[in-house]
């Protein structure tokens, strides 16, 4: 069943609540605009409130799932006074079009229950709570729905009604944690709240008592650093794809060598192996005092996959990835791939390349087996000479390549393939900028792909290139 | 007396291979799934865990498409055992083209080299590589020493590795090493191919293929075709390459004899 988890202001005002049916809903007010609830998005938004709310206290918490505690204790003066501080506060929500109330008070169950049930702005006074909070409902006590509901059924309807009843009898009537939330709001008792904890950086750092600068040295700083950060990647469960160590010379320059990994990684002996031939090109000049390491790219990395059986996972990162990383690592990025199929029916760009391992799964098509394509394709194809051809639409019967003439013996074709027009300008597009693909095999076994560029009666004759090779 | 001297052949061939091979494991073998290549190699077909050699002619020698296709072909079956390592000079490789081989363009990983050192020492890195079972590389030449060295990168995770003789283009190549420890040569090229009666255009593709050398075989000359190349089977036949015509059988004893040979 559809309900409405949340209102605009106008709903409201049209008699709409929330946890209301949405058929209901809309049988009250037939142009109501909906739109699914996002819980995950919503919870998204407010840990990035949260975050921005650091530029106002070091001290946020976040209050699930619409609302947010700052501690603003010792920051206030910094905008002078609370009420300055809750107009910047108020100005720069307000800049975001984000709907709020706020309150300020002693507690963090007092300034709930203002924002929520007070008059927005509220600022309590130091020890002005109960007066305060007395006309207020009593599920201003952020109690759990079924236990307000209870209190208001019993008449109490204030919380300064609540407030006057002695303590035994209420704790024994309502409940301990009653109780405790009246108490929280009070300041009788302290609340823990969950206050936001910013990441630590994944770096590690190592300071020597004498500045090192020789090679083996190096390495053995490395291999430790290295080993240093792995160390609280694995501890934590996570694993980075890219690492770089800086190291900190006497003269305040720091040269970096960066490495990077195909899967996520934290195999001490086997990154500092990927460092080792790039320490060579490390100036330690006059020393190094500290050498750092930094993590980038760390992602949760399942546990380690102990060796009981040797399936195909524990190849992959057993075997596989580590070659993979030399190679990426010591011949470029750009030089270890892995073809894919891309959708395009233009040969050259028929081939996507993919990182070797780690690439996401496409739902591109495979290339059609059953269509006979080279297994050599020039980058650029070769221009032909001499070629016959005995009809405009037939295969040439000898053509001239590298020097040595090929008669033909058996051809088939044509295959068009016609220029990718929708992505050119309009003026370029043309019926004459096709290509017509012959298979050709000469004498000797020898089979070619070939292309006649453009149509007959064009301008000037049609060229041939040869465009690759098969078997 | 033919018999006992038979028996006695076959015997020390068997001595002989075993010093060969030394202590090295049996790799076992990948069959072509016909009798007379099969008997030719050692093992009764083409052994894994060791390093092939491919060479081209004339022209091939440059452009290495046919040995790249058989080359290929060849593996296809290593190569869905597990990865598959490629690597090249110049990246003129094209994975549709395998994909209509039956080769999984999906299972190879393709590295681009430098210059000739560097790719003997990617082909080493890649073959000891465990997950790795078939590994290309495309070379000028391969002397003894680093002929040897891809011997034991090859022992010790068990890959196959295929050594593509290509030359640079328009290059004068090399002289070629006096020897080599490939455990086989085989010399490729295109052979014209035979459409089925009545039909237009290309048959499937055709081979001249020589086996030169063979450690613990007899070389041979044959025409292979390519099965199903091409069509929406490829790739699930389990040899990829037929034999279509034996050519220059230099055998010199009975075709019966050469039975009992293959079955010692």
């Amino acid at each position: 069943m559809r309900r409405l988890a949340a209102i605009s202001p106008e709903a409201a005002k049209l008699g709409l609540h929330v946890g209301q049916k949405a058929t209901d809903a809309m049988a009250l007010v037939p142009e109501l605009a909906t739109a699914d609830a996002e819980p995950e998005a919503d919870a998204k938004g407010l840990t990035e409130l949260v975050d921005w709310c650091v530029r106002f206290s070091p001290a946020v918490a976040a209050d699930r799932p619409d609302g947010l505690f700052l501690d603003i204790s010792g920051v206030a003066h910094l905008w002078g006074g609370e009420a300055e501080m809750l107009d910047d506060f108020r100005a720069r929500l307000a800049e975001n079009g984000l709907p709020f109330r706020l309150a300020i008070a002693d507690t963090p169950g007092a300034a709930w229950a203002l924002a929520h049930f007070g008059r927005d702005g509220t600022i309590a006074p130091p020890n002005g709570q109960p007066e305060l909070l007395k006309p207020l409902p009593p599920s201003a006590l952020r109690l759990d729905p079924e236990a307000a509901a209870q209190i208001e059924r019993l008449g109490l309807r204030r919380l300064g009604q609540l407030m006057d009843i002695p303590r035994a009898p209420l704790g024994r009537r309502f409940g301990a944690s009653t109780l405790e939330r009246l108490d929280q709001a009070l300041g009788r008792s302290a609340e823990a709240l969950a206050f936001r904890r910013p990441p630590t950086p994944w770096v590690a750092r190592l300071a020597f008592f004498e500045p090192i600068s020789a090679p083996e040295d190096m390495t053995r700083v490395t291999q430790d650093v290295t080993a240093k950060l792995c160390a609280r990647l694995e501890a934590e469960g996570h694993g980075g794809r890219r690492f770089e160590v800086a190291f900190h010379r006497v003269d305040g320059k720091a040269p970096s060598v960066a490495v990077g990994l195909s899967l996520p990684g934290r195999d001490a002996r086997r990154i500092a192996r990927l460092f080792q031939p790039k320490l060579e090109t490390v100036d330690p000049g006059f020393g190094i005092e500290s050498v750092t390491i930094a993590a980038y790219a760390v992602e949760p990395v399942s546990g380690r996959q102990v060796r009981l059986e040797a399936g195909l996972d524990a190849a992959v990162e057993d075997g596989l990835a580590p070659l993979v990383d030399r190679l990426t690592n010591r011949l470029g990025p750009c030089a270890v791939w892995r073809a894919a199929p891309f959708e395009s029916h233009v040969p050259e760009l028929a081939v996507a390349r993919d990182p070797a391992l780690g690439a996401e799964e496409t739902t591109v098509r495979p290339w059609d087996r059953e269509a006979p394509r080279p297994v050599r394709l020039f980058r650029r194809p070769e221009p032909l000479e001499q070629v016959v051809a005995l009809l405009p639409d037939d295969p040439p019967v000898q053509f001239r390549w590298r020097g040595r003439v090929h008669r033909v013996q058996r051809a088939e074709g044509p295959e068009r393939i016609g220029e990718e027009w929708w992505k050119g300008d309009v003026g370029d597009v043309s019926v004459g900028h096709v290509r017509d693909y012959y298979r050709v095999e000469d004498a000797e076994g020898g089979r070619f792909w070939l292309f006649r560029a453009g149509l007959y009666g064009g301008e000037g004759p049609p060229k041939w290139w040869l465009h690759g090779l098969f078997a | 007396m033919s018999d006992f001297r038979a028996k006695r052949i076959a015997a020390l061939a068997a001595k002989i291979a075993a010093i060969e091979s030394g202590a090295r494991p049996d790799k076992g073998v990948l069959p072509f799934g016909d009798v007379s290549l099969d008997g030719r190699l050692a093992g009764g077909g083409l052994p894994l865990g060791r390093w092939h050699e491919i060479v081209g002619e004339g022209l091939e020698a440059e452009t290495s498409a046919a040995p790249a296709a058989f080359a290929a072909l060849m593996a296809a079956p290593l190569a869905r055992r597990g990865e598959a390592v490629w690597v090249l000079r110049r990246d003129d490789l094209w994975a549709p083209g395998l994909a209509g081989l039956g080769f999984p363009p999906e299972r190879l990983i393709q590295v681009c080299v430098r210059d000739e050192d560097e790719a003997l020492a990617v082909m080493e890195d890649a073959l000891s590589t465990v997950g790795v079972s078939a590994v290309f590389a495309e070379v000028e030449a391969v002397d003894l020493t680093a002929g040897r060295r891809l011997q034991l990168a090859c022992e010790r995770r068990g890959g196959t590795g295929f050594v593509l003789k290509r030359r640079p283009f328009g290059g004068t190549g090399r002289t070629e090493a006096a020897g080599s420890v490939s455990a086989t040569r085989w010399r490729v090229a295109s052979a014209p191919s035979a459409p089925p009666a009545g039909e237009f255009g290309l048959g499937p593709p055709r081979f001249h293929v020589a086996l030169e050398r063979s450690r613990g075989g007899r070389p041979g000359e044959w025409i292979l075709e390519a099965q199903a190349a091409y069509s929406w089977e490829a790739g699930d036949v389990a040899h990829p390459l037929r034999l279509v015509a034996d050519l220059g059988d230099r055998e010199l004893a009975p075709a019966s004899e050469r039975h009992v040979r293959h079955a010692a």
